[in-house]
């Protein structure tokens, strides 16, 4: 079993793809290393790792779909509907708006005359990369990617990690990227990893953020530990980081300078170039773990 | 009345300073009656941007906006149909063998009521959730803001953004209100597409970054299908001046006129490290104009 890791933050534009990606180009130089983008909502590491994405399956969602000669247009199936995607109008057959359909069975059920089957409609895709470079054979890459205007994102992060149960045997380091925020798509990310990462920046934004994610991992019993990035940023702050670390039992196990180098790398996507002593204090630390 | 959400796909490019700053500048520059609603309701900070205390909240509501299964043990009559296939595409149910009846995983539920119509013991309901509390502050600069922060563990961000809307558009109406301005969530998924519907203008965010021009252009398709008039402001563009020339021909090409460029300027850093609100009030009159200006001039939108 490999040890799966999250990397997420709560803030968004903390670091987190640049530290999960650090961290397994880190990791890929001894270890086999999957890194798996869970971010669907918009996916990234595929652009920081320069990689080709290969497609490895197509996310479906059920979807209803009426036999409008068995439909009496009774109208049960919009009322049970509570993401209205099903609208009625007396005398007329039911109108299906299939971007706020979720792919439940309660229009189904509760039709009466049996009249609604089912289809599938395309949410997501989930996609496998090498990363072309020599040096990074160790690493591969799984990524989601929701479809535009679809709403429900944690089902493509659910279809994503069924893919990584099947690869991870082969692997020795799992590292998840999650999206910002705190909602289902991050819930989704975060079930079921070994421990998490968060990653925060010494601004009052960072520590009210990294609270939140911290609330969340202790709610959902998960091993939390705190990366903080851009440290130098604003020294003072990083009290209030520290503080709220211990608050919630845990540690900052590792704190990554604002350096130009970082940037200037991630925004010429290569960040093979980051020199390894900029973060191999948190390697040390995860490879101990 | 209007309404305008600023929006970016990529997290941490410089929405909520943004928007803050646009607010500052049409309330105490212009005059403006605006209202404030922070739709990241996963994380939200404009509270903290505008550095509000607790006691500047004045109302404070709890938002039920997400539902649950819940049994009824007592009218269970194990037949086993909620877990049977085609019932709960979520995975949140599980049989429970020592106590015989069925167990629902609140984190995997998405409340659709599809176990609820099967039981024929009617032992299965639906239970309102409390997944948010919203808050109502008045600011310093005079308009209010209302802020949401969903509960931890918790789901159902669209909806509760939904409420915050609601909200500012009543307390809008009642204000006589030119504006309510929307701090948006990163992403493009259900809180970003509540933020989004039905409002007349959106700022899209971004840095000069391959990544962020990625989710730039993923939250542009998102906006042109909602048909909501869209303009680009690239902050931080003198990071990567060969990126921005990217993100400039990127909007010409998607015709979403780029509104403004606003260069690495610290003070945006130390505004927001130590809750500056006159440096912010700089800030604002030294960018602010032109954006306004440009949506103006370009889109023909005034505010």
């Amino acid at each position: 079993m490999p040890k799966t890791i999250a990397v997420t933050g709560g803030k968004g534009g903390t670091g987190k793809s640049t530290i999960s990606t650090l961290l397994a180009i880190g990791l890929s130089k001894e270890y086999r290393v999957l890194l798996v983008d869970a971010d669907a909502d918009c996916p990234n590491l595929h652009i920081i790792l320069k990689a080709k994405r290969k497609l490895l399956s197509e996310v479906k969602q059920t979807i209803p779909k009426w036999d409008f000669s068995k439909c009496i247009k009774c109208g049960k199936c919009s009322q049970v509907c509570k993401e209205n995607a099903i609208v009625f109008v007396k005398g007329k057959y039911p109108i299906f708006v299939k971007e706020q359909c979720i792919g439940c069975n309660a229009c189904r059920i509760v039709c009466p005359t049996k009249a609604i089957g089912k289809a599938e409609q395309k949410i997501g895709s989930i996609y496998f990369s090498e990363i072309n470079s020599s040096n990074l054979s160790n690493l591969h890459l799984i990524s989601s990617e929701m479809l535009i205007t679809y709403e429900e994102t944690s089902p493509i992060v659910n279809a994503l990690k069924k893919e990584v149960s099947k690869l991870e045997d082969k692997y020795d380091f799992v590292i998840i990227d999650t999206a910002a925020g705190t909602h289902c798509n991050v819930i989704s990310a975060l079930l079921g990893v070994d421990f998490a990462l968060a990653v925060t920046e010494p601004t009052p934004l960072g520590a009210h953020d990294l609270s939140l994610i911290l609330s969340l991992t202790k709610k959902l019993n998960i091993p939390a530990f705190v990366l903080l990035n851009k440290a130098n940023m604003a020294k003072s702050k990083a009290e209030e980081i520290k503080s709220i670390a211990t608050q919630f039992n845990t540690e900052i196990v590792s704190e990554i300078p604002y350096d130009k180098k970082i940037f200037e790398a991630y925004s010429s996507a290569n960040l093979e170039k980051i020199p390894e002593s900029l973060y191999k204090p948190l390697i040390d630390f995860i490879k101990k773990k | 009345m209007k309404t305008i959400t600023v929006s970016s796909g990529k997290g941490g490019v410089g929405k909520s300073s943004i928007t803050a700053i646009i607010a500052l500048y049409l309330a105490r520059k212009q005059n403006k009656q605006i209202v404030y609603a922070d739709c990241d309701v996963d994380a939200p900070n404009a509270h903290i941007l505008l550095n509000l205390k607790e006691k500047d909240f004045y109302e404070k509501e709890e938002i039920f906006a997400s539902e649950k299964a819940t049994l009824i043990a007592e009218k269970c009559i194990h037949c086993r149909k909620c877990i049977s296939a085609d019932i709960c595409n979520f995975n949140a149910i599980s049989w429970n063998k020592e106590k015989n009846i069925p167990e629902f995983n609140k984190y995997l539920c998405e409340g659709c009521g599809s176990c609820s119509l099967i039981c024929p013991a009617k032992a299965i309901v639906l239970k309102k959730v409390k997944n948010a509390i919203l808050r109502i502050a008045k600011t310093s600069y005079g308009f209010p803001l209302i802020t949401a922060q969903l509960e931890i563990g918790e789901s159902g961000s669209g909806k509760i953004v939904t409420e915050v809307r609601k909200k500012a558009e009543k307390l809008a109406e009642k204000n006589k209100a030119d504006l309510i301005l929307i701090d948006g969530a990163p992403g493009i998924g259900c809180p970003v597409i509540a933020s989004i519907q039905g409002t007349d203008y959106v700022i899209a965010v971004t840095e000069p970054t391959p990544a962020a021009l990625h989710d730039l252009s993923r939250l542009i398709t998102l906006a042109k299908y909602f048909q909501a008039k869209t303009g680009i402001i690239i902050n931080k563009y003198d990071l990567n001046l060969k990126m921005t020339e990217k993100i400039e021909t990127y909007a010409k090409e998607q015709n979403a006129p780029l509104l403004a460029k606003i260069p690495y300027d610290e003070r945006f850093i130390k505004a927001l490290v130590w809750q500056d609100e006159i440096l912010l009030q700089t800030l604002s009159e030294t960018y602010v104009p032109d954006i306004l200006k440009a949506i103006k001039s370009i889109q023909s939108f005034s505010i």
